[in-house]
């Protein structure tokens, strides 16, 4: 479904991924963790049309997309949540969410799934993005990229900043809609989190995918259990 | 003082439609227009000349808003592409040079061609009486029109998808990209309504006294003065400022004077950017 080849992106300072190889198989989990400075953003940044990379191909079902915009991209079937979320603010939640569905109007079983999904959003209806607490925000964005009926769902740590029983329900909610058939892929610094939920991973260190496996294998990796999982 | 408030609203909901043009370029793509004077003033030149050419009043009033749309298209396909390319603060330094530029090249030639050219719009029919008061009925037939304008304008965008997608690229501008919305696309429907407003506003205030060739400035000047009062970039905020400016202004110019009143008016706006640099309803950068 994706397959990103010999990705390198920068600013200009100076490269921050280099040669990056990585695909998503349809219907699969994928992660790809590193930790914080690693290049897991600048790598989703370069496939999703928000950054330029200075090399390399992002085929997505077997068009090159890579140069194309990203507002162009979202409308292939490619929703991507930010860590900074980037939500409508001073805009209701069911405003933000029927951006999502952009340029239709939104669909109301998609509406219904997301407020069965997050049934805190269908509390909150009404209120404006910017008033709601972090967690909530994190469910107003995934439910706003499940809006436009994603065939790939990706996610930049999505756990960040949010409380361990908050995070284990944002898995929660994204394990439900594995089981609809939704290909994700996702960066994390929480590792055991994605590592259940995932069935494949990389590891990305400096900019360079430096392990890569099933998230089983990639469980028993001595280096992996000591740098990610905590264990030593 | 009754009459005061109502001229003063009548005054304030003009002040608020043309700051809402103005906002909502600024809002939406940095750019700060400082020939929209113009724009007004060139489509009330459009609707005069139609008129004068033999065409009725309606119609003539179409065109001239016609005018505007084209000139808002005009203007996001010429003078603000090498404006778009700059980004935060040399792209509002740019637009105030390039359109502060093009307002007096428009203002010199109208003068120049048609020195003692104005557009006044008369309707029939005696005063009207609110409450009370007689008002003149161009007034009214003004304040109307302002206010169908304004409820169109908000509900364009409360509940059309286009427009709560220009209001998501005001809010976040990747944010609205990642949904899919093209800032560019929605930068070019927002200049359009723009000239829409400006034509409008000249259309409705020659109802109630002449636009002539040389109003261009000073319509802009109030458009930014209110704006600024209303924080940059919220219309709701563009309509608030504009009937409490209009309410304040007007009072003052039955009660001290007209001269003033634009003292008074300017010295409200200090004020309230002392108080609220962002504005009664603008957002902090």
């Amino acid at each position: 479904m994706l397959e990103v080849r010999g990705l390198a992106a920068g600013y200009q300072g100076g490269e921050v991924i280099r040669d990056v190889d990585f695909h998503v198989d349809s219907g699969e989990a994928v992660m790809i963790i590193g930790s914080n400075g690693a290049g897991k953003t600048t790598l989703f940044r370069s496939v999703l049309g928000l950054l330029a990379p200075s090399s390399g191909q992002v085929l997505f079902e077997g068009s090159d997309i890579v140069g194309m915009q990203a507002q162009r991209i979202a409308r292939l079937g490619i929703s991507f949540v930010p860590a900074e979320r980037r939500l409508f603010p001073r805009m209701s939640v069911y405003e933000n969410l029927s951006l999502g569905a952009y340029p239709d109007r939104p669909d109301p079983e998609t509406v219904e799934l997301v407020m069965d999904l997050f049934p805190r959003l269908a509390e909150r209806r009404r209120q404006h993005a910017g008033t709601m607490s972090g967690g909530e925000q994190q469910m107003l964005a995934m439910g706003r990229a499940l809006m436009a009926k994603p065939r790939l769902l990706v996610l930049d740590e999505p756990t960040t900043g949010l409380a361990p029983k908050l995070a284990a329900e944002a898995y929660r909610a994204l394990g439900a809609l594995r089981g609809r058939g939704l290909t994700v892929l996702v960066a994390e610094q929480q590792v055991p989190l994605a590592m259940a939920f995932s069935d494949r991973g990389y590891v990305i260190e400096n900019g360079v995918i430096e392990l890569e496996g099933t998230s089983e294998a990639l469980a028993k990796n001595p280096e992996v259990r000591r740098s990610y999982l905590g264990v030593t | 003082m009754t009459a005061s408030v109502l001229d003063g609203i009548v005054l304030g909901l003009q002040f608020g439609l043309l700051a809402a043009g103005l906002t909502l370029v600024y809002g939406l793509g940095g750019v700060l227009n400082l020939a929209y004077g113009q724009m007004a003033v060139i489509s009330a030149m459009a609707t005069l000349f139609a008129i004068e050419s033999g065409v009725p009043t309606l119609p003539a009033i179409g065109i001239g808003l016609a005018v505007g749309v084209v000139l808002g298209l005009i203007f996001d396909q010429t003078i603000l592409r090498p404006i778009y390319r700059l980004q935060g603060e040399a792209r509002v330094l740019l637009s105030l040079l390039l359109t502060l530029g093009v307002a007096f090249i428009v203002d010199g030639y109208l003068t120049w061609r048609y020195p003692t050219e104005g557009l006044t719009i008369r309707i029939e029919g005696g005063p009207i009486d609110i409450l009370g008061v007689p008002m003149r009925r161009g007034s009214i037939v003004a304040s109307v029109i302002t206010l169908v304008a304004l409820g169109a304008l908000f509900a364009f965008f409360r509940g059309t998808m286009l427009g709560r997608a220009v209001r998501s690229v005001i809010e976040d501008e990747e944010g609205a990209r990642l949904v899919g919305i093209d800032p560019q696309r929605m930068l070019r429907i927002i200049l359009a309504l723009s000239g829409l407003l400006a034509a409008m506003v000249a259309v409705t205030q020659s109802m109630v006294r002449p636009v002539t060739v040389s109003a261009g400035f000073g319509i802009t000047v109030f458009a930014l003065i209110v704006t600024v009062v209303g924080g940059l970039g919220s219309v709701t905020g563009a309509m608030l400022a504009g009937v409490i400016l209009g309410i304040v202004s007007s009072i003052a110019a039955s009660s001290i004077g007209t001269f003033l009143s634009l003292i008074i008016l300017l010295g409200a706006a200090g004020v309230t950017i002392l108080i609220r640099p962002a504005g009664l309803l603008g957002v902090k950068e």
